[in-house]
């Protein structure tokens, strides 16, 4: 049973990913054609970059509840600069500016000592206001076509967002298991006081990952700005449902300590075949919202799980 | 061990009896003199009925978060028990749909306890994934269109007047007493501050925690059900996108505002009531002095911020545990 749960941290969202793979190209003649598969990873992308993100803060043991908020943020800015500074300098103050939410989230979970739900579910509230309070809740048409490019467009056949995942992903997967910092992530996620104790800059550490949380909402936020090609203060509500999802179905341990960016890739593809899947059905949007949430409750349950058997194992053997 | 209490341990410890009522009476005033509208007595009996439709959730938030949990999903079960009621309304009547609508909200919250127990899954992140279940069914249920209410009865429980009192009002005092008499006279709500203080030990002194925890998000649920009828009646309608958006955001910060520790162990229920009446006159303030109403979202999201690092100070001060 251990090792069956191991196997499952380790490759279960795979098992999920092929057996979507083979139920949707029966159910769908069309979705084993190159444009379909392109197309529905190119749809995964948002919620895979978003769960790098996450990922490191679960693995750190905190979330980040504000990314949506930030998404919306972003996109409002890049709307408002574009006109002044053209569209380089635009998503990278952009950017800036979402990292900076997650500067003030570090700021007040660590020298605040603010729980990081509450923080993240007050800045979601904040944030949110401020979008809204900078465009005066109105929506910002870009007239500059060319920053299309970076959403819709595609380099070799394949569009752009995949692009921006894969590197992405390099960077966290660098991050996280090639740094000294990633460790430290790992550590102060397994146990902070030791962590603590053993002289790592835990406030640091947090703080840092919460703003890379935020920098990866800021680069969804981009992405999606650049395909409706509208800056929108109300943009994608609940999207951190998907985040989170993503990140727990992708086998990242909720009790802290593990984080598996192998699998938050893969499960952010697993949710837009969902999508695809329902779109074949023909339900309405909300089956979305609904399909989300029940997968999120089943990775919760697998990982409560997983967490209680490796507990019980662990008393098993010290009685032995 | 007797400790001499210095001055600050003195202000932390007055905070929540005095310092809720105080804060309220200074902001009441301050707007009283800015807006002549705001001095009305018809203002402030408004104002009172829209605290009950957060006092009313608060009650089930406090027991929630001296259990020591979250639910974040009271937003939209508030939706979801709003347009399954109102639905019922031409089909069984008024009483009864009340009656059902609490019964529906009660299991929704009984569904919560059973994933946070039965699945040992932590109670924050349930209530996410159930907070989109709900919506989603909210609107799935009725195609996304408001269900409208013309029943008398229904439409009484958020707009009717008893001796020129508003019947909500009437009613967030009931639910206030009973919640109070659960918490204070009861050996379970014993057991629900037993189980946040110390888990571990309320266990081994034969509580059964699993229980205490399915029967507070029941409680949860109950609360936001009467909630769901007032506010919906108030309305007039139950709009499945519109119904309770943001309301877990504002019950838990009444409650934390009202000097209820984040950790878990006691709380203070009348200190919710305070913060809810200070969140709302707030935003009825804010609102009449034309501030724009994205303002608000932004000035409920500090208070929260204020309102926990206060506690965190409170509790360090008197050295109590930590938050």
């Amino acid at each position: 049973m251990v090792k069956f749960l191991k196997l499952y941290e380790k490759i279960g969202i795979f098992i999920f990913f092929v057996a979507g793979g083979i139920f949707l190209s029966i159910a769908s003649p069309h979705f084993l054609e190159g444009d379909t598969i392109l197309n529905v990873i190119a749809q995964g992308t948002y919620g895979a970059i978003v769960g790098f993100g996450m990922t490191l803060a679960i693995t750190l043991g905190g979330f980040d509840l504000s990314v949506d908020a930030v998404m919306a943020l972003t996109s409002v800015f890049i709307s408002i600069l574009i006109p002044h500074m053209g569209m380089i300098l635009a998503v990278f103050f952009s950017l800036i500016i979402a990292s900076c939410v997650g500067l003030v989230n570090g700021f007040i979970i660590t020298k605040l000592r603010v729980n990081p739900l509450i923080t993240t579910l007050a800045m979601m509230t904040i944030i949110r206001g401020v979008a809204l309070l900078v465009t005066g809740g109105r929506q910002i048409v870009i007239q500059k076509k060319e920053f299309m490019f970076l959403g819709t467009g595609k380099i070799l056949g394949v569009p752009n967002p995949i692009y921006i995942m894969i590197v992405l992903f390099v960077i966290f997967y660098f991050i996280l298991y090639h740094t000294a910092f990633g460790r430290h992530i790992s550590a102060v996620g397994s146990n902070e006081n030791a962590a603590r104790i053993s002289g790592l800059k835990v406030d640091f550490i947090k703080i840092a990952v919460f703003v890379l949380v935020s920098f990866t909402a800021g680069v969804a936020g981009t992405i999606r700005t650049s395909q409706a090609l509208i800056g929108i203060p109300t943009m994608s509500p609940g999207f951190v449902l998907v985040a989170i999802t993503v990140t727990i179905l992708g086998g990242t341990s909720l009790s802290g300590g593990r984080g598996n960016l192998w699998g938050t890739l893969f499960a952010g593809v697993f949710v837009s075949m969902i999508y695809y899947g329902l779109n074949l059905l023909g339900v309405q949007i909300y089956y979305q919202m609904l399909s989300v949430g029940l997968v999120l409750i089943f990775a919760l349950f697998v990982d409560g799980m997983r967490t209680r058997y490796l507990e019980k194992i662990k008393v098993k053997g010290i009685k032995v | 061990m007797v400790r001499k209490a210095g001055i600050g341990a003195k202000i932390a410890g007055r905070w929540d009896s005095y310092g809720l009522p105080a804060l309220f009476v200074v902001l009441f005033l301050v707007f009283s003199i800015l807006s002549p509208t705001f001095r009305t007595s018809f203002n402030f009996i408004s104002n009172l009925r829209f605290t009950s439709f957060i006092g009313i959730g608060s009650i089930g938030m406090a027991f929630c978060i001296m259990n020591g949990d979250f639910d974040i999903s009271v937003g939209s079960m508030l939706a979801l028990v709003g347009v399954l009621g109102s639905s019922l309304l031409p089909l069984v009547g008024g009483v009864p749909a009340v009656f059902f609508a609490l019964v529906i909200a009660s299991f929704l919250g009984f569904v919560n306890g059973i994933f946070i127990t039965k699945l040992r899954i932590p109670a924050f992140i349930t209530t996410l994934g159930t907070m989109f279940i709900f919506r989603s069914l909210a609107f799935i249920y009725t195609d996304n269109a408001p269900v409208y209410i013309s029943n008398k009865f229904w439409l009484f429980m958020g707009n009717g007047k008893v001796l020129g009192i508003p019947f909500a009002i009437i009613i967030m005092l009931l639910c206030y007493c009973a919640a109070f008499v659960l918490l204070r006279k009861t050996p379970f709500g014993r057991f629900v501050i037993a189980v946040g203080t110390n888990r571990e030990a309320a266990r081994l002194s034969g509580i059964n925690v699993e229980r205490v925890k399915v029967l507070v998000f029941t409680i949860v649920g109950f609360f936001v059900g009467v909630a769901s009828v007032v506010i919906s009646a108030n309305l007039g309608s139950a709009n499945p996108g519109m119904l309770g958006q943001g309301y877990e955001f504002q019950v838990i910060t009444a409650v934390v505002l009202g000097g209820t520790a984040l950790g878990g162990g006691d709380g203070n229920l009348w200190g919710a009531f305070f913060a809810a009446m200070i969140i709302t006159f707030l935003k009825n303030g804010l609102g009449l002095e034309q501030v724009n109403s994205y303002w608000q979202f932004v000035a409920v999201g500090l208070v929260l911020i204020f309102a926990v690092s206060m506690n965190r100070i409170k509790y360090t001060v008197l050295g109590q545990k930590e938050v």
